[in-house]
């Protein structure tokens, strides 16, 4: 019994994580229309720039802030540079998503060439643990999920209150209609790949501080993650993403109280190609 | 019906527009005017070029010829956003509303540019005008029947108190009934309410009823112009809508 | 450099080479995009060696997998590519259904991952992270040392060979009729179903054939290098087969091959020239080979998306008879009927080829098409009128199977083929063209013709395999009948150019022309005159007529009123999605409601 409360709290940890990368992933999706399956190389680019800075002498945190700042950059860049440019010239979505894997090629493995193959870990203590009803949680652990829910707190704050978020939900709804009310969709789209590479960049250092020791291709099976969540959700929907990372976050902890620790991702896996096969546009996404 | 005074109208005036979607244009050296306080329709067969001028007039299809002014304000191909802030509200045949949001949300989307004070001063007012949406704010767009998505798609234009209003077949789509109360309700009181109203319409009788002047379009170009009394009384009104659009009208037939 | 260097290189490159083929006849040929690719021939290795393999037991016990009954070779080869093309068949469910295509792809990506994972953890099944080591070369019991370089040398030749056998499949499947089937699903999989292709049944062929050839390339590679283990493909190694096929030529089996000398191998060669130095870390160079890799596929894909190679445009010549005039007596675009029927009904009740009952479309909570029942009888060109919004579109759409109908039904030559799909009424005769442009663009006219023909020898797997000379005969009537209706309508020195480089009008044409190859009785005919020139709309008109003289009959929804008054009787007016009177134009110019539900709207 202990075990399985134990593996509930490791799953809070893990949907954490995911929650913040699978918001920023379907936001992205939900106002370009692009699947970005290089997210998950910017994230260990982020993670990377936070190792430097830590490898410096300062402390992860203030190398969390060089990471969210460095991904919001090259997200943008990313899309204004490569992925606009083949949308304006009518590239099939299929041409778009194999440019994705080119470029998440480039960038992790251009990480990789900088700082090698070998695995690296965070210089930082891990905090007093709790231990309450069976929970056994690190402090950092405790901080990751207070991040996370601050950060699903603002992501809810600015949808529902900022003129921005308003902004942000026309665009996706109806990028046209958008424009004839006067909003600025092409900076509005802008600030949001900066907006969600700043939230790529955090879910790259926050996963790799949980994972504790990280390579450059450490993010490939958690893009996967980040897909079933986005999909159970509904792509493009931000709350559905939170409820999918809850759902595959938990799903994937406690199914490792039960079976062999190996194949926890596995129900990821099947999620997602269930949703893919039944109903693409998600639980709380509208019937296409 | 409305409680304040609206936004002072604008002149529109399109002079000589060439546009199309790359390639051949669809409608060729069309001059069109509306003043504030007007309602200027145009009606014409299937593919007589009726939204691509409409479309060319909101910034959404490239203008190859021509000037489109809107009071001072030279607006020709301009981004569709510029041209709403510049005081043209566009309501668009098809995706009219945000099906995705609310009514609510839809309102307050509408009136995105207007300061966070005036946006609740300014949905009553719209409310009062369409009643029917009241009763209905928390309902996804998506989910409404066509004449309260009509009516909806008004009232996110009307946030902005726009000078000028185009609306691109209005009633497509409606029953006839609804389709008759949404022109000589509705749309009429706009150009009361003192904005400058081009309207578009495949009904032409019905839209002709509440206009002050009638464009006729065919084949990409305007065909005749007047008065709804001038029009109806020209034998080749009837002839422009079932005689065969550009093709020559057919010798001795009816 | 020494004999087995090069011989190494050959067999790495014949197995590339045959990876490639196998993708670009799924990807560039029929547009599958198959993420998972590289599980296929994963099966393949692994099928090869658990069947030449000898039992767990008697391998020394250390690596546990299933099988192990040290079959001889060739049973090891064939094992593999039946691995390969059996693993296909689970995989139709993503890429048959209306799945948007970016999203399929990602299903068959995360499935290889999938797969990846499972078998490494899974230790009983084939050994894990491991691997299986061990695995028998073929051909050991009969006393060749393999590692001699005779051996070596017949390694390589075998393995040679059998990628001209395997370049020789995809040729011809590619060269066939069938191969161009593919090709217009590839182009818009839409039409191609309206038009009679069953898109399952050709992806799903594609699947097997690529996973087949796929499989049969991780057999070889596995008896080569003797071992196999997970590290060997993860979905990078995928990822390394599409830059190759989109750098050398998508769609173009050279390119193919080309493309896998240039990466995969190239890549894999490129490091043995490059000095390595001490200062260096160890894995730099390979990253950067990895980042290259990203690098070429967004640049070719941004300059040179065909590729190096790039398909190459099928040209072909005019028949040895004599072309015929223009003005050629006997209509060549035959219908299913025999004029002596039609003729004689004559003056009487025509039969009723076509009927709607009840017909309801309804989305969203708005009603396009409200209860439409109506008739069309045989040799008549019906005419299908209405304002905008009135469903005459969507009418149509249901009648040819596009769109279902939300309840009603339709009946086709007295039989009810509401629940049947699109491409199967088309097989009965029952064909529909489309508003919008919808030629196959990548084809030429004449391809564009030639993949609308129903009854085509060449145009099925087996047909295609067994070659030219099967339906060369089918072929050359078939491009006579083209030529004939090229020449009928003024495109014949247009035969050869690419469809998608034609002007709107002519694109009209082509559509139209390809309709009629398909042989209708029925022909359901969507605004065809929608920016056609006047003179040609009437020209069109009246080759239309003179079809349904001969006993096809037509359905056209058209706005242009005076091709109506000129070639249609009778004439259908909806309007608000039901039908509002039937007659000619004359006879319903004079009807008041007619007239007001144009003005009306």
């Amino acid at each position: 019994m202990s075990l399985f409360v134990a593996s509930i709290g490791f799953g809070l940890v893990t949907a954490s994580v995911l929650a913040i990368a699978a918001v920023g992933f379907t936001l992205q999706f939900g106002v370009t229309d692009v699947l970005n399956l290089a997210y998950g190389a910017i994230m260990i680019f982020g993670a990377f720039l936070a190792y430097a800075v830590n490898q410096a002498g300062v402390s992860v945190w203030a190398g969390l802030l060089v990471a969210v700042a460095g991904c919001a950059l090259v997200s943008v860049l990313l899309n204004v540079g490569v992925y606009t440019p083949f949308q304006r010239r009518g590239s099939s979505p299929i041409t778009l998503v194999i440019v994705s894997l080119g470029i998440t090629l480039i960038i992790e493995f251009g990480v990789q060439a900088v700082a090698g193959g070998t695995s690296v870990s965070y210089t930082m203590g891990s905090g007093p643990t709790l231990r309450a009803g069976g929970l056994n949680l690190t402090g950092v652990q405790i901080i990751i999920i207070a991040l996370s829910v601050l950060v699903m707190g603002g992501v809810h704050g600015l949808l529902r209150y900022t003129k921005l978020g308003k902004a942000m939900r026309a665009t996706a709804a109806n990028q046209s209609l958008a424009r004839n009310c006067g909003i600025r969709t092409g900076r509005v789209i802008t600030v949001t790949w900066a907006l969600t590479g700043a939230l790529c960049g955090l879910a790259g250092v926050v996963f790799a501080i949980d994972s504790g020791s990280f390579d450059a291709t450490a993010t490939d099976l958690f893009l996967v993650l980040i897909l079933a969540a986005v999909f159970l959700g509904g792509p493009g929907q931000a709350y559905g993403a939170m409820l999918g990372a809850l759902v595959i976050g938990l799903a994937t902890e406690v199914s490792a109280a039960f079976i062999p620790a190996d194949y926890k991702y596995v129900i990821a896996f099947v999620v997602l190609l269930v949703m893919l096969g039944v109903r693409p546009a998600g639980l709380i996404g509208a019937q296409a | 019906m409305s409680a304040e005074p609206a936004r002072p109208g604008l002149p529109l005036r399109a002079q000589g527009i060439s546009a199309g979607y790359g390639g051949d244009p669809v409608i060729r050296d069309i001059t069109v005017a509306v003043a504030p306080g007007e309602v200027v329709s145009m009606v014409g067969p299937n593919g007589s070029g009726k939204s691509t001028l409409l479309k060319s007039l909101v910034g959404l299809v490239q203008v190859a010829r021509g000037t489109v002014r809107v009071g001072e304000a030279d607006l020709t191909n301009r981004s569709p956003e510029e041209i709403a802030r510049a005081g043209v509200g566009y309501v668009p045949q098809v995706d009219d509303v945000f099906s995705s949001l609310s009514v609510r949300e839809n309102l307050e989307m509408g009136g995105y540019l207007l300061r966070r004070h005036e946006v609740t001063g300014r949905i009553e007012r719209v409310l009062a005008i369409f009643p029917r949406l009241s009763s209905m704010l928390g309902r996804s767009a998506g989910k409404l029947s066509g004449g309260e998505r009509k009516m909806l798609a008004m009232g996110r234009v009307l946030m902005l108190s726009p000078g000028v209003f185009l609306l691109d077949e209005p009633t497509a789509n409606l029953a006839p009934k609804v389709a008759g109360a949404l022109l000589s309700e509705h749309v009429r009181q706009l150009a009361v309410d003192g904005a400058a109203v081009l309207v578009v319409e495949q009904r032409a009788r019905a839209v002709l009823a509440i206009s002050d002047r009638t464009y006729v379009l065919g084949g990409g170009q305007v065909r005749m112009t007047g008065t709804p009394a001038e029009l109806a009384a020209s034998p080749g009104f009837v002839e422009s809508f079932l005689g065969g659009g550009h093709a020559a009208a057919p010798s001795g037939e009816v | 450099m020494s004999s087995y260097y090069v011989l190494n290189l050959v067999i790495y490159a014949t197995v590339d080479a045959m990876a490639c083929l196998g993708l670009s006849q799924q990807f560039g040929v029929a547009g599958v995009t198959n993420f998972g690719f590289i599980i296929f021939q994963a099966a393949g290795g692994y099928a090869a060696a658990i069947l030449a393999m000898p039992g767990q037991s008697a391998n020394g016990g250390f690596q546990s997998y299933i099988g192990g009954w040290n079959l001889p070779f060739p049973l090891p080869w064939i094992g593999a590519m039946v691995a390969g093309g059996l693993l296909a068949l689970p995989f139709t469910f993503l890429v048959g259904r209306r799945l948007r295509g970016d999203f399929a792809a990602v299903g068959l990506l995360v499935t290889a991952v999938l797969l990846n994972l499972l078998v490494t953890n899974y230790r009983p099944l084939l050994n894990g992270d491991a691997g299986l080591s061990l695995i028998p070369a073929p051909l050991r019991p009969q006393g060749f040392s393999t590692t001699s370089p005779a051996y070596q040398w017949v390694f390589a030749a075998g393995s040679a060979l059998l990628l001209v056998a395997v370049f020789w499949l995809v040729s011809r499947i590619t060269q066939s009729p069938y191969g161009r089937s593919l090709r217009a699903m590839r182009d818009n999989d839409l039409v191609a179903d309206s038009l009679g292709k069953n898109l399952l049944s050709l992806r799903t062929g594609m699947l097997v054939t690529g996973g087949a050839i796929a499989g049969l390339s991780g057999g070889i590679l596995v008896s080569y290098i003797t071992t196999w283990s997970p590290a060997a493909w993860g979905y990078a190694e995928t990822v390394v087969l599409f830059a190759a096929v989109i750098i050398g030529g998508a769609g173009n089996h050279l390119g193919a091959v080309l493309g896998a000398i240039l990466v995969p191998v190239g890549f894999e060669e490129i490091t043995r020239f490059i000095p390595s130095s001490n200062n260096l870390p160890p894995n730099l160079v390979p990253s950067l080979e990895w980042v290259a890799i990203g690098l070429l596929i967004v640049v070719f894909l941004w300059f040179r998306p065909q590729g190096i190679l790039p398909e190459r445009k099928r040209v072909i010549a005019a028949p040895v008879t004599g072309t015929p005039t223009a003005e050629d007596g006997k209509p060549t675009a035959c219908s299913r009927a025999a004029p002596a029927e039609v003729a004689a009904a004559g003056g009487g009740q025509r039969p009723v080829v076509l009927a709607a009952q009840d017909v309801v479309r309804e989305f969203g909570g708005v009603r396009a098409v409200d209860g439409v029942s109506f008739q069309v009888r045989k040799g008549t060109l019906t005419g299908l009128i209405g304002p905008n919004g009135a469903g005459k579109s969507t009418l149509l759409a249901m009648l040819a199977g596009t769109l279902p109908v939300t309840a009603g039904t339709v009946s086709y030559e007295g039989r009810d083929v509401t629940g049947l799909p699109a491409f199967r009424r088309a097989r009965l005769g029952l064909v529909r063209t489309f508003q919008l442009a919808s030629e196959f663009r990548r084809l030429t006219v004449m391809e564009n013709l030639l993949s609308a023909v129903p009854r085509n020898r060449g145009d099925s797997f087996r047909g295609a395999l067994l070659g030219p000379r099967y339906w060369r005969a089918d072929e050359a009537a078939a491009i006579q009948r083209a030529e004939e209706l090229l020449a009928r309508f003024g495109l014949d020195g247009a035969a050869n150019e690419y469809a998608g480089d034609l002007s709107g009008g002519q694109r009209r044409l082509v559509e139209i022309m390809r309709a009629l190859m398909a042989e209708p009785a029925v022909l359901l005919l969507d605004e065809p005159m929608a920016g056609v020139h006047p003179r040609l709309a009437r020209r069109l008109g009246a080759e239309l007529v003179a079809l349904c003289a001969e006993g096809m009959t037509i359905l056209m929804v058209e706005h242009e009123l005076a091709i109506m008054d000129e070639f249609a009787d009778p004439v259908v007016v909806m309007a608000e999605g039901t039908v509002l009177a039937e007659g000619t134009m004359a006879q319903l110019r004079g009807r008041s409601e007619v007239v007001e539900a144009y003005l009306v709207g």
